[in-house]
């Protein structure tokens, strides 16, 4: 059973962008619907921030790719999502078109964005910890759990200060490697809160069909709905990913090939890790 | 340093990292493997990490170590002939 993973946020633009057909479809989508350039990576209008066309740039990989693994005559039996690989997500289930998830991702990110303008927001990527210690930095510092890669792999969210003593911290305590992100907002956290009702906004204007390929979600591991997704897209910025469940979830209803739709190959790797756990 | 030890880490790299149609000949000694070269990174780092103790007996206790082991396949190389017990 093919599984298509789509991987959140890139970190970085892109070295070198394809140059194909189906591309600059995607791109021509991105121009019209986002008023973003991907080639150019500017904006047309009026411009959003780098992290807002980070996310832009993600979201159309994973369009991009899954337009070409389906023209290469791959399809998924079932898919699944990580953070912002929710958006492109929609678009494969055949819950919103292309154009839509791309107009979805620039509003939302501009709405997260001006939680930016008030104070400085970042990611803590750590690796090497369980799970117990690095809760304990978390509080400590007033940060918050983002993302639950796998047994050793986290990332924390919150203010950049805060983020900074966070990430010393787990260095001292023997983490193997941290890395500081800058974002735009405390994503998959509670205080993003703050801005839910508009999030719940832009996400309840569009209308949106049954998923014709069953969607997991990386909360819960549960199947959404088209009623359960404007819901489900503010839900889960206030709250953290848990990929290593996801893959044990995505394991038991039989996957067995699994593809990273997207930007990097993150999610292969973790779940090279979970495996190699598994085995020991 | 042997060659085979040369080779056994190979081995071990590609095994750790599931990179399929490679083989040991196919990675450059004294090449860097994060950024050019192999590109890992730091989830690579730590399952080479994990596999470094299980295949050697060899313990790489932080990220400073980790940095100056990882530089090549050399330098595991020479990390495992010096610490392995």
């Amino acid at each position: 059973m093919i599984c298509f993973m789509f991987p959140g946020q890139p970190l970085a633009p892109p070295a070198a962008l394809p140059d194909d057909p189906l591309f600059r479809e995607i791109a021509g989508l991105a121009r019209e619907r986002a008023a973003f350039d991907l080639v150019t990576f500017s904006w047309l209008g009026a411009p959003a921030t780098d992290q807002v066309a980070l996310q832009l740039y993600g979201v159309a990989m994973s369009l991009y790719r899954t337009r070409l693994l389906r023209a290469e005559g791959v399809s998924p039996q079932l898919v699944a999502e990580h953070s912002m690989g929710i958006y492109p997500a929609i678009a494969a289930v055949g819950a919103l078109p292309e154009g839509e998830v791309l107009e979805l991702t620039a509003r939302s990110g501009r709405a997260m964005a001006a939680m930016g303008r008030a104070k400085p927001y970042a990611l803590g990527c750590i690796v090497g910890l369980t799970l117990e210690p690095l809760l304990a930095i978390a509080e400590n510092n007033g940060v918050f759990l983002a993302n639950h890669n796998t047994s050793r792999h986290f990332l924390l969210s919150g203010e950049r200060g805060a983020m900074e003593d966070a990430c010393a911290e787990a260095l001292g305590r023997g983490a193997f490697s941290v890395k500081i992100f800058p974002c735009d907002a405390p994503l998959h956290a509670p205080p993003m809160a703050e801005i839910a009702d508009e999030l719940g906004a832009i996400f309840a204007g569009y209308r949106y069909r049954e998923p014709v390929i069953p969607l997991l979600d990386h909360i819960e591991q549960e199947f959404l709905t088209a009623a359960d997704l404007p819901a489900f897209m503010v839900r889960e910025l206030t709250l953290p990913v848990n990929w290593e469940r996801t893959y044990r979830a995505l394991r038991r209803a039989g996957c067995s090939r699994f593809l990273e739709v997207g930007v990097g190959d993150s999610l292969k790797k973790y779940n090279r890790w979970i495996e190699s756990e598994t085995g020991r | 340093m042997s060659d085979e030890l040369i080779t056994q880490v190979k081995q071990m790299i590609i095994d750790a990292l599931r990179i399929d149609g490679m083989a040991p000949a196919d990675i450059d000694t004294d090449a860097s493997l994060f950024g050019e070269g192999l590109g890992l990174d730091s989830i690579d780092a730590l399952q080479l990490v994990v596999a470094m103790e299980k295949d050697f007996g060899v313990v790489v206790p932080d990220a400073a170590t980790g940095t100056k082991v990882f530089a090549s396949v050399r330098s595991m190389a020479d990390y495992i002939a010096t610490n392995r017990k």
